[in-house]
């Protein structure tokens, strides 16, 4: 996948013109993850929905698999920090729902019932859900529904896969056991993964080059490639190499952030 | 039963009754003439002694409200999807409808009896146009206020606005339509009953226009607890569906 001079404004309802994206160009191989770090109100939101053809870019152009998108790419995962999950349904059902669109629009990707309700047993099973697919979203705990969000983002085993703070709103702990469970199931499926977050450390941990971005207007101001081998421990992240990355790139964003304020 | 239901019947039951039982005692003690206001008991006696014509009036309100009630909601549902789908008819429709709710209905009366004349008709349309309201602006907010997260989700899989309709918008609305159907029964029931009161010659309104009339309080007052009555229940009736249909929505 590769952006070339991306960049994009939004039109607010008074007509004031936002400048949120910039001149950004990147490329993203096949089967890495990247992350994206920076201030808040620099554009990674709008950069995620550019890459999944959510927003249609105001310059440049967004390249995926060779083609350029247009519209709403048809085949990609996302999770969200807040997980969305519909109430009426049970859990199983919720995972069920992207191959529910997949088999109306006729996706001959589309698994047949027994191997979609297998599919999505596996995963629940992989976040350590098994047992919990016949209950209701509403009787989870936050970092449960979590899980579920993301199993819902990989059901249909996107290539690509957008992740916008999916676990921002986690406790410390049991974020740990998310980042190491996502490394669990990108090793299992060979998905591209773009992350946008605010934690360093979970930079660090998950992607194979991290993008530091600047605000006003939003760009992308450093470039960090991550060598440490995968799969990582949380004790390489929090070792000497992992820390002074991780205070490297805060240094990086905190004093635009400071001679803004 | 739960202890918790019997609660929450019993203690205003008791309450009403021991108005009753007040209302009762203070007719006599202050001298008050039971043709300006008849103690509870006359006003049974008159209930009984007259149930052959309630009943019939009273069907014809309930038929009235019923069929008022059912356009509104077929209507009040179209009108809400068409606004919560789309930002142009919400834009073109939405301040137009608050406008027209702000109208008193019962100044629209007149009118309808102009047109339809005496009868159940212009019942029928109060009824209507006092209940098509809530369930729309219901609808519409359930639908303009899905997730845009849930959206982009959806959109990414290759969702078309179609299937994001039918598969989150219509269930997540569900809960705020059965929700405005008991706000909208009690306002179709209101709107029937105030055309019977000056254009009809059925329904209780009309029964208690004519009791009035007649200076026939007690039956006027009988009247009014049938109305009560009947409004009660038709609250209840779909109070109790709502719970039945969109549980998912209050458990927590
Ligand atoms: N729908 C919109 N209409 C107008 N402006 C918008 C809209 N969405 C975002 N913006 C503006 O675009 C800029 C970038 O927003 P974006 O949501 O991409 O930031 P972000 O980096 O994701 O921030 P955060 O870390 O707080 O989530 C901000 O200045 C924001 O105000
Ligand atoms: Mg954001």
């Amino acid at each position: 996948m590769s952006l070339r001079d991306v960049g994009f404004e939004y039109v607010t309802s008074d007509r004031r013109v936002i400048r949120a994206l910039e001149g950004v160009s990147i490329d993203i191989p096949r089967g890495t993850t990247v992350a994206f770090v920076g201030p808040s109100g620099c554009g990674k939101s709008t950069l995620l929905k550019l890459i999944a053809g959510l927003l249609t870019t105001t310059r440049g152009s967004v390249v995926v698999d060779g083609r350029a998108v247009v519209g709403p790419l048809k085949h990609v995962g996302m999770a969200f920090q807040n997980p969305v999950l519909l109430p009426w349904r049970t859990v199983l059902d919720n995972l069920l729902l992207p191959l529910e669109i997949m088999r109306e629009n006729g996706d001959p990707r589309t698994p047949n019932r027994v191997a979609g309700r297998d599919r999505a047993l596996a995963l629940l099973r992989t976040v350590g859900l098994d047992g919990a697919e016949h209950r209701q979203p509403r009787e989870l705990s936050g970092g449960m529904r979590q899980r579920v969000s993301l199993c819902r983002a990989l059901i249909h085993e996107p290539a690509l896969l957008l992740l916008d703070e999916p676990f921002a709103a986690l406790d410390a702990f049991t974020r740990e056991e998310m980042w190491e469970l996502h490394q669990a199931l990108g090793l299992d499926r060979a998905f591209t993964g773009v992350l946008v977050t605010h934690d360093l450390r979970e930079a660090v941990f998950l992607a194979e080059t991290i993008y530091v971005m600047a605000t006003d207007p939003g760009r992308i101001a450093h470039v960090h490639p991550v060598t440490f081998p995968v799969p990582r421990t949380l004790g390489e992240l929090y070792g000497p190499a992992g820390t002074e990355l991780i205070r490297q790139m805060r240094d990086e964003i905190r004093p635009r952030r400071e001679a803004s304020a | 039963m739960s202890r918790a239901n019997v609660r929450r019947l019993a203690l205003p039951l008791l309450v009403f009754v021991g108005l009753l039982l007040v209302w009762e005692a203070a007719v006599p003690a202050l001298r008050i003439q039971p043709i300006i206001l008849p103690p509870p008991s006359g006003v049974a006696t008159a209930i009984v002694e007259t149930a052959g014509p309630i009943a019939f009036h009273a069907r014809h309100t309930l038929v009235t409200t019923l069929i008022g009630f059912g356009a509104a909601v077929g209507l009040g549902l179209l009108l809400g999807f068409a606004i919560g789908a789309s930002v142009t008819v919400n834009d073109a429709l939405y301040p137009l409808l608050v406008g027209f709710n702000s109208i008193p209905k019962a100044a629209v009366v007149p009118l309808l009896v102009m047109w339809f004349g005496i009868g159940a008709v212009p019942a029928v349309l109060t009824a209507f146009l006092l209940a098509f309201f809530p369930v729309a602006v219901n609808v519409a907010v359930g639908l303009a206020t899905l997730e845009s997260e849930l959206r982009d989700v959806l959109r990414a899989l290759g969702a078309s606005r179609w299937q994001i309709f039918r598969k989150v918008g219509v269930p997540r609305t569900m809960p705020l339509f059965f929700a405005s159907l008991k706000v909208a029964v009690s306002s179709a029931f209101v709107g029937s009953v105030i055309s019977e009161t000056v254009a009809s010659n059925a329904g209780i309104g009309y029964l208690m226009a004519v009791a009035a009339s007649d200076f026939n309080t007690r039956l006027a007052f009988g009247g009014l607890f049938v109305l009560a009555a009947m409004g009660v229940l038709l609250y209840g009736v779909f109070a109790i569906v709502e719970r039945r249909v969109t549980g998912w929505a209050y458990a927590e």
